[in-house]
């Protein structure tokens, strides 16, 4: 549905070049939701620009539903719905009228305009919102309208660029559901985030972009076993020092944030034998999660490899 | 480049459409404020110049200086309403709104933004003139009041170079400030040195010759052919067709300046 063949991006010209994207494959496949993670300035929205062709390649190639977005943008942007990673909304214009602008945009028939728009303001628990101005709208009520104008084309493809950044935990779990059943009922999804609990929750298959390069890529549980399987303890920092001094007996990895000491093992077993050997104190012992593939991979975990 | 097909002209003339239509669903909330400046400014200047500076002015081709003016300030509101609403108003939607980036994941392109931004301020130019040239009509100050449509036509072949010389500043500047610059050394000129105070035939050769690569001067012609009923088809054919060129090179100009900025 989505593909990438070494594709680089280059911004700037002469001595001020950069690389946002550098030589990236990947295949988003039909009906799945596709995330795709990376530190901030990773390039994850440079990507996203180009799907519709409001970012231009530099070289290599990108195709969406096997048309290529610079020359033939509209027939693609036609049967595709956007969340952009700023809301970007009308602030003149009130919700109601944000809405019939972008559903004649999106060339909905004009009898069908405001049912479908009342229908999907209901969808996203807005609805009593209708004739309010953007201004008056909180964080979260500006998200789901973006939600709401990102479905108004009933989108074969739906891009979500940090869909829930800056949301309260009940509007993400709201809009997670509804992304649960657009993909169940067959939309592709393409997401960005910086949660990784939320990449979990959603996605099918990841991709981790890191200084413009594919770093990994697969299923979250793939990624997990292939990058960071096993337990990880996370120790108090009075117990610092202990724990970095196992990384050089043993064969595990460290990492070292306000919270604490992370030290990931390959088993439990092995993690409760150093625990009572070293007289350890944990917080907490848990599986190791996509975020500790995260830190690893993006080269923010402080030690790596004994 | 993209297949031009029947299709795909009407497609982009709807997508126009419904960006003109926005700006005016815009505009109509708050139309007193908006409107009353373009007519404010006429009626100032009418009062100061025409009665004032009038009473020692008795004679500029032939006629009183409040004739005199009258046709001027009908190009001059096109001038303002058009640059205005595509400087500082455009700028404010693509920088600080991001009004474009959601615009440009629909089917709009960046083609069907300028387009349809230079269309809605063609239209409220065209409007604006006509509503001043109705007021100056009631004042006497039109030979002939049938001939007010036509004014419209004057507005608009106006507005749009003007536009699109708003564009074209919003896509050079780098903050808003610097539209000062621009209002300073460009529009402020354009204004004073067209002809609308004095007789264009009576300004220094050197920036009658500048005045001339800028549409106003030969909106003022038009205005005054059109109010003084001197040579109206003569003139629509020598300063129209400029306009109409003008029109289409700012414009060009304007959509691949903005283009560099919308598509990256
Ligand atoms: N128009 C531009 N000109 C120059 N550099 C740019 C431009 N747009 C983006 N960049 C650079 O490209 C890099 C990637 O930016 P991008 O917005 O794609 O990152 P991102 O992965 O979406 O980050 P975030 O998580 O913060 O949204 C950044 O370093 C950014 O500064
Ligand atoms: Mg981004």
């Amino acid at each position: 549905m989505v593909e990438a063949k070494n594709l680089v991006k280059i911004f700037g010209k002469g001595a001020s070049v950069f690389r946002a994207l550098d030589d990236v494959n990947f295949q988003v496949r039909v009906g799945e939701c596709f995330g795709l993670l990376g530190p901030n300035g990773a390039g994850k929205s440079t990507f996203i620009g180009m799907t519709y062709g409001s970012v231009k390649k530099t070289s290599g190639q990108v195709t969406v539903f096997g048309l290529d977005p610079q020359s033939e943008s509209r027939s693609i942007k036609k049967r595709l719905g956007v969340v952009t990673q700023e809301n970007a909304l009308d602030e003149s214009l009130t919700v109601l009228e944000n809405m019939m602008l972008y559903s004649a945009f999106m060339g909905v028939p004009r009898d069908q305009r405001r049912r479908r728009i009342e229908d999907l303001l209901e969808y996203m628990n807005i609805a009593h919102k209708r004739d309010a101005l953007i201004q008056t709208l909180s964080g979260g009520m500006k998200r789901r309208l973006v939600f709401v104008r990102a479905l108004l084309g009933q989108p074969e493809l739906l891009i979500l660029d940090e869909p829930t950044t800056g949301l309260d935990p009940a509007v993400r779990h709201l809009l997670w559901g509804k992304v649960k059943e657009l993909r169940s009922s067959g939309t592709t999804i393409i997401l960005t985030t910086h949660y990784m609990h939320e990449a979990e929750v959603l996605c099918d298959r990841l991709a981790i972009l890191n200084k413009g390069k594919i770093v990994a890529e697969g299923s979250p549980q793939k990624m997990i076993s292939d990058h960071s399987p096993g337990y990880v303890g996370i120790f108090k920092s009075e117990d610092g020092a202990k724990v970095r001094s196992l990384v050089k007996e043993t064969t595990t990895h460290v990492h070292e944030d306000s919270s604490g000491v992370y030290l990931r093992v390959p088993t439990l077993e092995k993690m409760t034998s150093l625990v009572a050997d070293h007289s350890l104190n944990p917080a907490q012992i848990r599986p190791s999660n996509l975020e500790d593939v995260f830190l690893q991979l993006t080269g923010q975990e402080l030690s790596v490899d004994a | 480049m993209r297949n031009i097909s029947f299709d795909s002209i009407f497609e982009f003339a709807r997508l126009c459409v419904h960006i003109s239509r926005r700006n005016w669903t815009v505009y109509k909330k708050d139309l007193i404020a908006n409107i009353s400046p373009t007519v404010a400014d006429p009626a100032l200047v009418m009062i100061s110049l025409g009665l004032g500076l009038g009473a020692f002015i008795t004679n500029v081709e032939g006629k009183t200086y409040m004739e005199f003016l009258a046709p001027g300030l009908t190009v001059a509101t096109a001038l303002f309403t058009s640059f205005f609403e595509s400087s500082y108003g455009f700028y404010v939607r693509m920088t600080f709104e991001n009004v474009f980036k959601a615009m440009l994941t629909t089917p709009i392109g960046v083609s069907e933004v300028v387009a349809g931004e230079l269309v809605w301020v063609g239209l409220k130019g065209a409007f604006m003139a006509i509503g001043v040239a109705i007021v100056l009509a009631v004042c006497g100050l039109m030979t002939n009041p049938w001939l007010i449509p036509l004014i419209g036509t004057v507005g608009f072949l106006v507005a749009l170079p003007c536009g699109a010389m708003g564009l074209i500043s919003t896509a050079l500047v780098n903050n808003m400030n610097q539209f000062q610059s621009v209002y300073s050394f460009v529009i402020a000129p354009l204004y004073f040195l067209s002809g609308i105070f004095f007789p264009i035939d009576q300004m220094n050769q050197y920036v009658r010759i500048v005045a001339e690569f800028f549409p106003l001067i030969h909106g003022v012609r038009l205005a005054q052919a059109i109010f003084w009923e001197r040579a109206i088809v003569d003139t629509y054919v020598a300063s129209g067709s400029v306009l109409v060129i003008q029109s289409f090179i700012f414009c060009t100009l304007s959509f691949f300046l903005i283009r560099k900025k919308l598509v990256t």
